[in-house]
């Protein structure tokens, strides 16, 4: 590009279809001038290093490569070698780096010196040395078991990598305790259920989205908060552009929402009344699937508003209980009856299941939290899966998969290391009193089969099963993370001992007794993890690449390791046998001598059947393969093998092996739990908060009647909660891009909080946009900006999750101290949705739940 | 001679911000400045709502009121460069605004006199971290952008978005092509009529942002965000 000073820029007019737009403005043109590079001579980028890596920001876990120049940490983007995400990465990995360098981190470990504990006291921080306050952790562990009580120990885990084992289930097992809990009942348990009640599946399903014709999302944002984000923002405007047609179901109107040609926005509480419809709908216009679920045995639909159909009239395939599902439910569940109910018309209702029909099988009923994180959302998680099920989507080219996944090892069993006091303790009824009369956590079948995490703080408040005594906590923050945050300040605040291990000085470690900063997933520690997405799953793995910006220690492998030698010095040294004899060089066969080389041999062990070409055939693995450990860090990811579509037709963990629209595995499941406490299946649904779901209708998918909490005359709004995009699962709101990019959420507002209400609500209130308004429940109350949006239902109100922090930062908080004084920036949703669960799955309920009033402040 | 130009796809676009986050760390943009940022309009009354998202950035006009605004002479300090990109020379700016204030996008930012650019990153405990990582005041800051323009820039002297020209200038897309996760973002030259971005202006209806203002933007807008619009 020679071209010498003040030549004159002959713009060639613009071409096209649009050309008109820019038509008559040829104005004066401007001289040309060189550049800062007038020499000619441009000059090449800095040489830095694309390092192998993953993103533990949400449950996307993404592939990433970081690049890294000069022993700094600069960008991120997908690692091209996954089947999964490949180069994409969503906007919200670009944060990582905010967060790795973010000066608000915690610098050193920490002990409390005041011991009264609370959200106005002032801990008294001391900084101390790791040997100190791992030992401190020591001591307290030792005092549980020299007092015979090692059950009052507890690790609660949030977010975690493909090694947490040893600290969330070997460490508890070792030390005599049942309580390991987790976040899970707090992310996706409910949505779970219909999968595992229909197909015997208890996970996250996958989606075959370049082979779709038409995708509903259902109460999810996969262009925001769901698993595979970075491949669902990659993939979407693609299939789009193909021509997949795509309907949105949500009370919130989203980005998805906007790419879709429907939007559906259900009344909060009612998925099911329309998934019913749906269902129905599919039936009486003979949509099925003839393939999947068969057909009358004379070719005549019988499936017509009101009348029972005999069920020896219908030839079954691969389901089981269509007609009885039809007789028992779904005759007289017509578009018109959920129209009212559900604030759909019925011709949207018929439209879309139109639509859905033509495209079938290709169908992906992609199926969020939404609709069923709710208190009676069991069943509405059952209806909306089963859509795939009557379409024949199920396991189905283009439809809802389940992905495929590699052979790896898990941490040995800890059973040799168990001393009797262990094993006297070990199998006591678990804190968070799953499997209660009223908590049937009906995990994988079993009663009390799944984690309760937010009873926990009811559990440790009531003393009931007993008193927990000292917790480790890492990367999670249930003070702010769930709902009833209140109720977790003040459990807490009782609990005798808690250690705390996050980058960041969070809501839960104003609590804590010893602060033990974490390093970050990506670079900072070894991590890896799998996930699936685009028919394939992936594991990846990353390095440690850079030192650890400040004093931090791997809450998961470092810190075990020394709590192992700490304990051996306090004389108990079967936490360090276990981890010294369990996790050797699986090439050397060495033992680990030190914390990081314990975590390098659990990382080598754990991905043993991925790298090792021997055992990786012998293991029956699939996909990219390694010829040893080496190149399998330096490639950094693991994609499977081609997904086998159909595989599981008649074939599913249920009891029929069919997949089942009347569930006997449901029925086999509520009658072990009735078993447990020798009442009647009706009694369960009655503790379990479903009272009108008795008789046959507890083994379909039927409407229930929501259970939101507030009297309307109250609480006149249903609040609508959702995920912030950037939001990083509430750990990014201490980076100046979450609050610069704040607004990114529609609607939303930059360094800021904000409800949002339809003007028209708003007018009625004489609330006007922009002032500061509280905003109540029956659970708390809030105080936050106004904000009017015209894309949301009159009666509704719709609040992002991800600001409200009150400690985190000086971004994330309006004033933020570890002494006290704090000041929250905004409010959190947690602080004011109710703390119910649906207690089938043992979830905590987010949607469709709770009632508020907004006033101004 | 060469028209340097972009073309987003909102159809392709999901609306997530990663290159306005990514050119703020590719540019090492402070805090409270966008090179790049977004409109946002809803439309419609419940349920028949519309949304659009645009991401916007400098049109790197063809007919820049910026550069005619600029004062400074004999050599503008904002100027058209020969391949059409408009770029800030920060040793001839004088920090008289007049760019800023002509530009109709408002996509020129100004350094305030009297301040120090990144003030969060002066704080004893932020500079400690950046010199100990080893970054230029801002512990992450990318060296790569000071290749054609200053690292961190100073006060008085007004910045905008480049198309990155550090980065085209030796093979590589504006760093907001890069990372956009659905492509929906194509950088060329609109002079041959082989570029990609000339293939789609041919194809697809396109608009550009105020043409009225007659500045004959070199940023280009196919396709629509909301598919029910």
């Amino acid at each position: 590009m020679k071209l010498s000073r003040r030549s004159f820029l002959k713009v060639s007019a613009a071409t096209g279809i649009g050309a008109a737009v820019l038509s008559g403005c040829a104005g004066t043109r401007v001289a040309v001038q060189d550049g800062p590079q007038a020499d000619g001579r441009p000059r090449a980028l800095a040489q830095g290093e694309w390092k192998p890596a993953g993103c533990a920001g949400c449950t996307s876990w993404c592939s990433k490569e970081a690049y890294v120049l000069d022993g700094r940490v600069l960008k991120i983007r997908g690692n091209a070698r996954s089947k999964v995400n490949g180069s994409a990465s969503c906007s919200r990995s670009h944060l990582i780096i905010q967060m790795l360098y973010d000066p608000d981190r915690m610098k050193q470990p920490m002990k409390r010196t005041n011991p009264n504990k609370g959200r106005n006291e002032d801990p008294g921080w001391e900084p101390i040395t790791w040997d100190e306050a791992v030992g401190m952790l020591a001591d307290k562990i030792v005092e549980l078991r020299e007092n015979g009580e090692p059950h009052k120990f507890a690790t609660f885990r949030g977010r975690y990598t493909n090694v947490n084992d040893i600290v969330y289930s070997r460490l508890p097992q070792v030390v005599g305790s049942p309580n390991n809990i987790s976040h899970s009942s707090i992310c996706a348990e409910a949505e779970k259920f219909g999968p595992y009640y229909t197909q015997g599946f208890w996970g996250y399903r996958d989606y075959d989205l370049e082979r779709t014709k038409f995708t509903l999302a259902w109460g999810v944002d996969p262009l925001c908060s769901f698993r595979q984000v970075s491949y669902y923002t990659s993939a979407m405007g693609r299939q789009l552009e193909r021509g997949m047609k795509m309907a949105t179901i949500d009370p919130k109107f989203s980005n998805t929402a906007a790419k879709s040609q429907e939007w559906l926005p259900v009344v909060p509480g009612e998925d099911d009344a329309l998934a019913l419809a749906m269902a129905h709908e599919i039936l009486v216009t003979g949509g099925w699937s003839k393939e999947f679920v068969g057909d009358f045995t004379d070719g005549r639909n019988r499936f017509v508003v009101g009348q029972d159909v005999p069920e020896n009239s219908f030839n079954e395939v691969h389901t089981n209980g269509v007609v009885k599902w039809w007789n028992i439910e779904l005759k007289n569940r017509t578009p018109e009856w959920a129209e009212p109910i559900s604030g759909v018309p019925a011709a949207q209702i018929r439209r879309v299941v139109a639509d859905m029909i033509e495209a079938a099988p290709y169908v992906v009923v992609m199926m969020g939290g939404g609709n069923n994180m709710q208190t009676r959302g069991a069943y509405s998680s059952i209806a909306v899966h089963a859509l795939s099920g009557l379409l024949g989507s199920n396991d189905h080219e283009g439809g809802v998969i389940l992905g495929r996944g590699a052979s790896l090892n898990s941490a040995p069993s800890a059973g040799d290391y168990q001393d009797q006091l262990a094993k006297d303790n070990v199998g006591r009824q678990k804190i968070d009193q799953r499997g209660y009369k009223n908590m049937p956590a009906l995990n994988s079948g079993r009663s009390g089969g799944g984690v309760v995490t937010n009873r926990t703080a009811d559990a440790m408040l009531a003393k009931d099963p007993y008193e927990l005594k000292v917790v480790l906590a890492y990367w999670s923050n249930f003070a702010y993370s769930a709902p009833g945050t209140q109720r977790w300040e003040e459990a807490l605040s009782q609990l005798d001992f808690l250690a705390h291990a996050v980058p960041n000085y969070s809501e839960v470690s104003h609590f804590a007794d010893v602060l033990l900063p974490s390093t970050f997933h990506l670079g900072e520690q070894m991590s890896a993890l799998s996930q699936k997405g685009n028919t394939h799953t992936h594991v990846w793995i990353g390095d440690r690449f850079i030192e650890p910006v400040f004093d931090c220690k791997n809450p998961e492998t470092e810190v075990m390791w020394m709590l192992g030698e700490a304990l051996a010095e306090r004389g108990f040294d079967n936490w360090h046998r276990y981890l010294r004899d369990n996790f050797k060089d699986p090439e050397t066969g060495r033992e680990a001598t030190n914390p990081r080389e314990f975590e390098l041999y659990v990382l080598k062990n754990r991905h043993f059947p991925l790298w090792d070409p021997s055992e990786f055939a012998s293991r029956n693995n699939h996909g990219d393969s390694f010829t040893g450990w080496e190149d399998f860090l330096a490639k950094g990811c693991w994609s499977s093998g081609d997904y086998n579509y159909k595989g599981r037709w008649s074939n599913m963990p249920t009891e029929t092996k069919k997949f089942e629209f009347y569930s006997e595995t449901l029925k086999k499941a509520l009658q072990g739990h009735a078993d447990r406490y020798n009442i009647s299946i009706d009694e369960v649904m009655r503790e379990a908060n479903y009272p009108d779901s008795t008789g046959e209708k507890a083994f379909v998918a039927h409407y229930v009647e929501s259970d939101v909490a507030g009297d309307p005359r109250q609480y006149p709004f249903y609040f609508i909660d959702s995920k912030k995009i950037l939001a990083r699962e509430g750990r990014s709101a201490n980076t100046g891009y979450f609050q610069e990019f704040s607004d990114v959420d529609q609607g939303d507002i930059k360094w800021g909080d904000c409800v949002k209400m339809n003007p028209e609500d708003a007018a009625r209130l004489g609330l006007q946009d922009g002032e500061i308004v509280r905003v109540t429940s029956p659970t708390g109350s809030i105080e936050t900006t106004l904000k009017t949006w015209i894309a949301l239902r009159p009666g509704t109100v719709h609040k992002n999750f991800g600001q409200g922090h009150w400690a985190f930062g000086r971004n994330a908080a309006e004033v933020f101290t570890t002494t006290t004084g704090q000041v929250a920036r905004g409010g959190n949703n947690n602080d004011i949705i109710q703390a119910e669960f649906e207690r089938l799955s043992g979830s905590t309920v987010y949607y469709g739940s709770t009632r508020v009033r907004v006033e101004r402040a | 001679m060469a028209r340097m130009a972009m073309v987003i796809d909102l159809r392709l676009c999901i609306g997530c911000d990663a290159c306005n986050i990514s050119c703020k760390q590719e540019n090492n943009v402070q805090q409270g400045f966008f090179w790049a940022h977004h409109i946002q309009r809803h439309e419609g009354t419940f349920p028949n709502i519309t949304y659009t998202y645009m991401p916007t950035l400098c049109n790197h006009c063809s007919n820049p009121p910026c550069v005619e605004a600029c004062p400074v002479e004999p050599d503008k300090a904002m100027f058209k460069q020969a391949d059409g990109t408009v770029m800030t020379s920060e040793e001839r700016c004088i920090g008289c605004q007049a760019c800023k204030f002509a530009c109709p996008y408002g996509v020129i930012s100004f350094n305030e006199w009297g301040q120090e650019t990144h003030p969060e990153w002066r704080t004893p405990e932020a500079a400690a971290l950046a010199q100990k990582v080893g970054g230029e005041v801002v512990a992450y800051s990318n060296p790569d952008r000071g290749t054609t323009f200053s690292v961190i820039r100073k006060e008085g002297k007004v910045e905008k978005c480049t198309f990155c020209d550090h980065r085209y200038q030796v093979g590589h897309d504006p760093r907001c092509v890069e990372v956009c996760p659905p492509h929906a973002r194509i950088f060329g030259d609109l002079d041959d009529p082989n570029s990609e971005v000339s293939r789609l202006l041919r194809e697809n209806e396109y608009s550009v942002l105020q043409p009225e203002a007659g500045t004959e933007p070199n940023v280009y807008y196919i396709n629509k965000f909301d598919q029910k619009s």
